[in-house]
Order: C-alpha cells, then sequence, then structure tokens
C-alpha cells in the first residue's frame, strides 16, 4: 500500500516538475530570433535579444546595494523578464579590452532591451552576454555599447600621446614599469626579447 | 474517508518531492563561506577563446592583456584548481571597478581566498574578503605560448 502509494506519487511528481519545466518561457524563447547582433566567432556564442532590467550583480545576489548601481564601479547585469536569469552582462561592443558597466550604468533599475551575443560553455563553467546595443524598454532606436573608451577619455585627460587606451592607462603602465610584460620584472622581458631576435 | 487519507498522503508525498527535487535551483544563490586556491584571470579572454586556447590565456603569456582587461573593467575571475571559475564582486573590501591598484596588483598571482560564494544562473561569484596567501605568479606559460596577444609586448623602435 506504501509502496504504491510512493510509486504513484513520484510519477504525479515527475509530470508535474516536467509540465512546469516544459511550460517555462524561457524554454520556448528562441533568443536569436529578432537579434541584429554581430557574430564574433567566441566559444558556445549565440545570438541574444532580450528584454529585463539593469541590476547590479552583488546587490541582487546579497542585498548589498550602493545608489545608482554603484556609479561605475560594479559589475552590472541584466534580470531577463521572460524567466528572472541573471544575465552577467561582461563585454561591450568594442574590440579594446573594455567592459560594458559604463553603457549599462544610465539604465540602471530600469528597463531595457538588450541585443549582442552570449558567450561561453554554460555547462562548464560560465555563459555570460557582449552587449552590442541597448535602449530603454520598446523605444524605437537602439544605442550602441560602446561608451566605455569615451568615459575612460574624461576621467584621464592626463593620458595623452599616440595609440589605444591601454597603451596609455597610467595604472597598466604603473604595473608593467614595476613587474615587466610578464609581471616578472624587466630582466625576463629582456631576456625573451633576445630569445625571440635570435630565432 | 479513506479515499481522502490517500489523497491527502499522495498530496503530501508529492509536495515533499517536488521540494526535494526543485531545491538545489532555489538554493543555488544563497551565500556561502568559500576558501578557494587558484589564478587570478581576465575572464572574458578564458570564457570567449577570443585571444587563443585556455591554457594560453592565463599565467605569464597573458598577463600584459589581463592588466588592461582589468583596467577596462571586464570582470576579473578566479580559475580554481578544479577549473571552477569563480567572478570577483569584491576584492578584499573594494569594488572591482574602483579605479584602484588592489586588482591590478594581483593579476595572475596564484592566491588562496577567503570569501563568500555565490551561485546563480550557472554563474560562480565571489567576494573575496581576505587573501590569505599570495604565491605571486607562477605559472610560467610565457615559454609555451610567448606573449599573447603577440603586439602585448610592443616592438623595439
Amino acid at each position: 500500500m506504501i509502496l504504491n502509494l510512493v510509486k504513484t506519487a513520484l510519477v504525479v511528481t515527475c509530470i508535474i516538475v516536467v509540465g512546469l519545466s516544459l511550460s517555462t518561457p524561457s524554454h520556448a524563447q528562441d533568443f536569436a530570433k529578432g537579434s541584429n547582433a554581430k557574430e564574433w566567432g567566441l566559444i558556445g556564442e549565440e545570438k541574444a535579444t532580450f528584454s529585463g532590467k539593469v541590476v547590479d550583480i552583488l546587490c541582487q545576489l546579497s542585498g548589498d546595494c550602493p545608489a545608482n548601481c554603484g556609479k561605475g564601479i560594479r559589475n552590472l547585469g541584466v534580470l531577463r523578464s521572460v524567466d528572472n536569469k541573471l544575465i552577467f552582462v561582461t563585454k561591450n561592443s568594442q574590440p579594446a579590452f573594455n567592459g560594458a558597466t559604463e553603457d549599462l550604468l544610465p539604465y540602471c533599475g530600469k528597463d531595457v532591451d538588450v541585443d549582442g551575443v552570449m558567450v561561453g560553455e554554460n555547462e562548464k563553467i560560465a555563459k555570460v552576454f557582449l552587449i552590442q546595443f541597448i535602449r530603454i524598454g520598446g523605444e524605437e532606436k537602439w544605442n550602441k555599447a560602446n561608451l566605455w573608451t569615451k568615459k575612460w577619455q574624461e576621467k584621464n585627460p592626463d593620458a595623452k600621446g599616440k595609440g589605444p587606451w591601454f597603451r596609455r592607462d597610467p595604472r597598466v603602465a604603473k604595473q608593467i614599469k614595476a613587474n615587466g610584460y610578464f609581471g616578472l620584472g624587466h630582466e625576463e622581458d629582456e631576456r625573451w626579447r633576445k630569445a625571440e631576435e635570435e630565432e | 474517508m479513506q479515499n481522502v487519507k490517500a489523497i491527502f498522503s499522495l498530496v503530501s508525498v508529492s509536495l515533499i518531492l517536488m521540494v526535494a527535487i526543485i531545491s538545489p535551483s532555489i538554493a543555488a544563490s544563497t551565500a556561502k563561506p568559500v576558501e578557494i586556491k587558484g589564478e587570478i584571470i581576465d575572464t572574458w579572454c578564458y570564457l570567449s577563446g577570443v585571444m587563443g586556447g585556455p591554457d594560453a590565456v592565463i599565467g605569464t603569456a597573458h598577463h600584459t592583456c589581463a592588466l588592461w582587461c582589468a583596467a577596462g573593467g571586464i570582470p576579473v575571475g578566479v580559475l580554481a584548481e578544479d577549473g571552477t571559475i569563480y567572478m570577483v564582486l569584491k576584492l578584499k573590501g573594494e569594488d572591482p571597478l574602483a579605479q584602484s591598484d588592489t586588482v591590478m596588483e594581483i593579476q595572475s598571482n596564484k592566491i588562496t581566498a577567503k570569501g563568500m560564494h555565490y551561485l546563480r544562473d550557472g554563474v560562480n561569484y565571489i567576494v573575496v574578503e581576505n587573501v590569505i596567501a599570495n604565491e605571486g605568479i607562477t605559472n610560467r606559460n610565457h615559454e609555451d605560448y610567448g606573449v599573447v596577444p603577440p603586439f602585448a609586448i610592443p616592438k623595439k623602435k
């Protein structure tokens, strides 16, 4: 009697769980549909456009919530409306070592539409989002997610000279000056350079 | 009456089983204290493969690029010895994009960190409260991979 009851309960539970998971909107959603994102040819890359709210990741996880999403010093993401998934936005559309916080910050706490590519092998380690376009939810005009270098220039007015920002960034320059390009000291840099020249 | 009891029992057992099946995903975003050992890495190059395979985008070979990415506001992570990547949301009380040297000085270092671990939607996060050991840069993989990317070390004029 008890065994039959447990068996029946197990079957009922499985049916309910499978039913619930199949009815979850994310399973029905094709996030690539309608995306105008450019492909970068990255690991596990999938085009994705979706709606959600711009959030401070640490605030979402821990309740530690400074004003205005940390005003640029926090990692930000998008809480996807359709399935309540927290999407970690780690890269903007610029191909120059730039994160996404500057592009998301103006939309802190607001409902937005975003377009870009999901990247990474989720089943192994993590899947993150490269944002290429953003707009207030439902608006017609998309904005390019490429603010980082402009904001860097504003913060570093004295970092003049030729070359891209990463050749002129004072914090990068300080570390290379102290420990070299490999982080092992300048002697190792020189040893490697000589070996390269000899080859 | 017996039927009512049987239905009640069936519903109760079903609910218990459902909670047991679903609870891992609910509990996944709660904080847990953790101690991890691993290398501080640039998560974008590691996850995306944009600069090459995973063994080439860590260590000394990729050190300068890791500095660029950290300064550029790309999340840094700890690549733990079991292959898990923990996204660093705070480092010794500092927010990661604060314009300080803390996050820069620790790039490519092998550390042991204590902090709070969060798992949400397939991504592991860590608030590093303390770095209890720092072995410095130990992965000398430039001896195998050279410089990644090759332009990281500018040519001498």
